[in-house]
């Protein structure tokens, strides 16, 4: 369905020396740079997959995204969305395709939402009985009755990001772009959006591609991730297999009478774990022992542990996603093994 | 092109819509606009306080020039005022993403989103004139001179079309062109007078390079006396053509540079 190939994108950059005297500098003699947004992307995503496209900011995510959908040319590489290249024909190939930039609307300010879906019902060329089952749909799934004759204006942003998002699938499309979706919304209003998109996928087999900071949307929502980082793609799976590749680190909280006495050093000495491997957290009455469950077994640190010091309680804690992805965007993508 | 018409009706009507809501705003356009006109038709009337001819043309024929001229721009100034806020701020802001995810031409998408109702201004102050001026200004009407003076009214409108779009096309290189947009298109102040009052390479620049003597003065002369219909005529015609095409064509090309902005 959706192919990138070798993506890459450059911008031309102007480097200015700061102050005034910087800037007049680099009116008469610029000095341009050559920044990689990004580089050598590539992916591929099956019809009706729902694809978790994340990295840090500034990662280059948008930059594919917008690649993807014919708003910017690549300055290499070819990406290709149901056989169409979207900068060969540009037209045509919109019509499949919806985008939703949480960042910024796409709705007439001005206009009463309602006449904005009248004006995209002519440009999409949806014909009054498909509009009507459509928004009929829409309305079931993003609830846009109480605010659809209110100017965009004066939208609340989680009205504004139904709304948006309502606009982007007025065309049936057959892929979704959702760049941040669900950024700046409360819980309850994220949650819905990520019914309305499940259902969407569900119901149409509606391909989407989801950029998001918020890991809650990929792991209820996204049967794969594709992981950007500085502009190169540093994962490429699905999150089971993250958990397993990446998630080595567990962590073992110990609940004693005194945990005063209880030192890094120990650890290291008597276990064979190096600076990464290996992180204790202690307060009073508490001690955390995060390490490589791939380098020492849990039964042996945990044996380990009740030889040093008399505990009242153990805990162990899986290794959550968030973890994961904070480890990954530190080390790009190197496994820490 | 049935769709095209009824996508611009939708969006125009919206825009006239708007128009009801900020009424303030609407009126202190409308005022200033109307003291920027009269400041113009006062300082044709001191000059003729002072001299009974100027290069030849008399107080009405120079008015009927003046009154010309406003009505190829008022008509570019209703339809694609739009262009403006490409240059300023559509392109360096990232806005320009949403008519590229749209499947209609991205300029016509641009262009029919405002309905610039301020411009109606100009072109009643251009009627105004010409009705006022005509009488005594010397001309001789025949079945010709108002074809041909009709047909020129859009061609010379679209030079002006074409100017504004090859001047916010330049955003998509420099991020904004507000200020190009706004040199260019200031030159019209040359298109209200004969070009004959100007020194020689002004009269040349104004003629071929940023050609606004054809959206006042050459059609205006040719109504005014008949002279040279293929020159005067034919090439508001060519020049407008020609200027449209090379406009497209940067526009197009700025498109394929546009870089978006980062969200």
């Amino acid at each position: 369905m959706i192919y990138a190939e070798h993506l890459r994108k450059e911008f031309q950059k102007i480097v200015k020396e700061p102050g005034l005297k910087g800037s007049f500098k680099a009116l008469f003699k610029p000095k341009k740079e050559t920044v990689v947004a990004a580089d050598d992307i590539s992916f591929h995503v099956p019809e009706g997959e729902i694809l978790g496209f994340i990295g840090p900011n500034g990662a280059g995510k948008s930059t594919v995204i917008k690649m993807l959908t014919g708003i910017l040319t690549p300055t290499s590489g070819e990406c290709r969305i149901n056989g169409k290249i979207p900068q060969n024909d540009r037209k045509n190939y919109v019509k499949e395709i919806g985008a939703v930039f949480g960042q910024r609307t796409q709705l007439w300010w001005d206009l009463p939402l309602q006449e904005t879906y009248l004006v995209l019902k002519e440009i999409y060329e949806v014909n009054d009985e498909k509009f009507k089952k459509r928004m009929d749909f829409l309305n079931e799934v993003l609830e846009l009755e109480s605010f659809i004759k209110s100017p965009v204006r004066t939208l609340s942003l989680g009205q504004r990001m139904r709304a948006d998002i309502a606009a982007s699938m007025l065309h049936s499309p057959k892929v979704l772009f959702l760049d941040e979706p669900t950024i700046g919304l409360d819980v309850v209003v994220k949650d819905n959006i990520r019914q309305a998109i499940m259902k969407i996928n569900k119901e149409e087999k509606t391909t989407v591609i989801l950029t998001t900071h918020d890991i809650s949307d990929i792991e209820l929502l996204c049967d794969r991730i594709v992981m950007i980082d500085k502009g190169k793609n540093v994962y490429d799976g699905s999150l089971h297999e993250l958990r397993e590749n990446f998630g080595q680190t567990r962590e073992l909280i110990f609940e004693t009478a005194n945990s005063s006495n209880i030192t890094e050093e120990q650890f290291r000495n008597g276990l064979d774990l190096g600076g990464n491997d290996l992180v204790i957290e202690s307060d009073k009455n508490n001690f955390k022992v995060k390490f490589n469950s791939r380098k020492l077994p849990v039964g042996e640190m945990l044996s380990y542990t009740l030889s040093l010091t008399k505990v009242k309680d153990i805990s162990v804690k899986d290794a959550d996603i968030e973890e994961i992805i904070r480890n990954l965007y530190r080390h790009g993508g190197e496994s820490d093994e | 092109m049935r769709r095209i018409w009824k996508i611009y009706k939708l969006l125009a009507a919206q825009n006239l819509k708007r128009l009801m809501e900020y009424r303030a705003d609407f009126l202190t356009g409308a005022i200033s606009f109307l003291i920027d006109q009269a400041i113009g038709i006062a300082f044709i009337f001191i000059i003729f306080t002072q001299i009974p001819q100027l290069a030849g043309f008399t107080f009405e024929q120079i008015l009927f020039i003046y009154g010309f001229s406003q009505i190829p721009k008022g008509l570019d100034h209703l339809l694609t005022d739009n262009l403006w806020c490409v240059g300023y701020f559509i392109v360096r802001k990232g806005d320009f993403d949403k008519y590229l995810i749209r499947p209609i031409n991205p300029l016509f998408h641009v262009i029919a989103e405002t309905f610039q109702v301020d411009a109606i201004g100009e072109l009643v102050v251009g009627i105004v004139l010409l009705i006022y001026a005509a009488p005594n200004a010397g001309l001789h009407i025949t079945v010709w001179t108002v074809i041909l003076s009709i047909i020129a009214v859009p061609f010379a409108a679209l030079i002006y079309t074409s100017l504004k779009i090859m001047t916010s096309a330049f955003a998509f290189w420099m991020k904004s062109s507000g200020f190009i947009i706004q040199m260019v298109y200031g030159m019209n102040e040359f298109s209200k007078y004969p070009v004959t009052i100007y020194s020689f390479p002004v009269r040349i620049f104004v003629t071929y390079i940023i050609p606004f003597a054809f959206t006042g003065y050459y059609p205006s002369l040719y109504i005014l006396t008949e002279s040279d219909p293929l020159f005067n005529i034919g090439g508001v015609i060519v020049v407008s053509v020609v200027l449209f095409a090379v406009s497209l064509l940067i526009w197009n090309k700025g498109i394929s540079s546009y870089e978006s902005a980062g969200a």
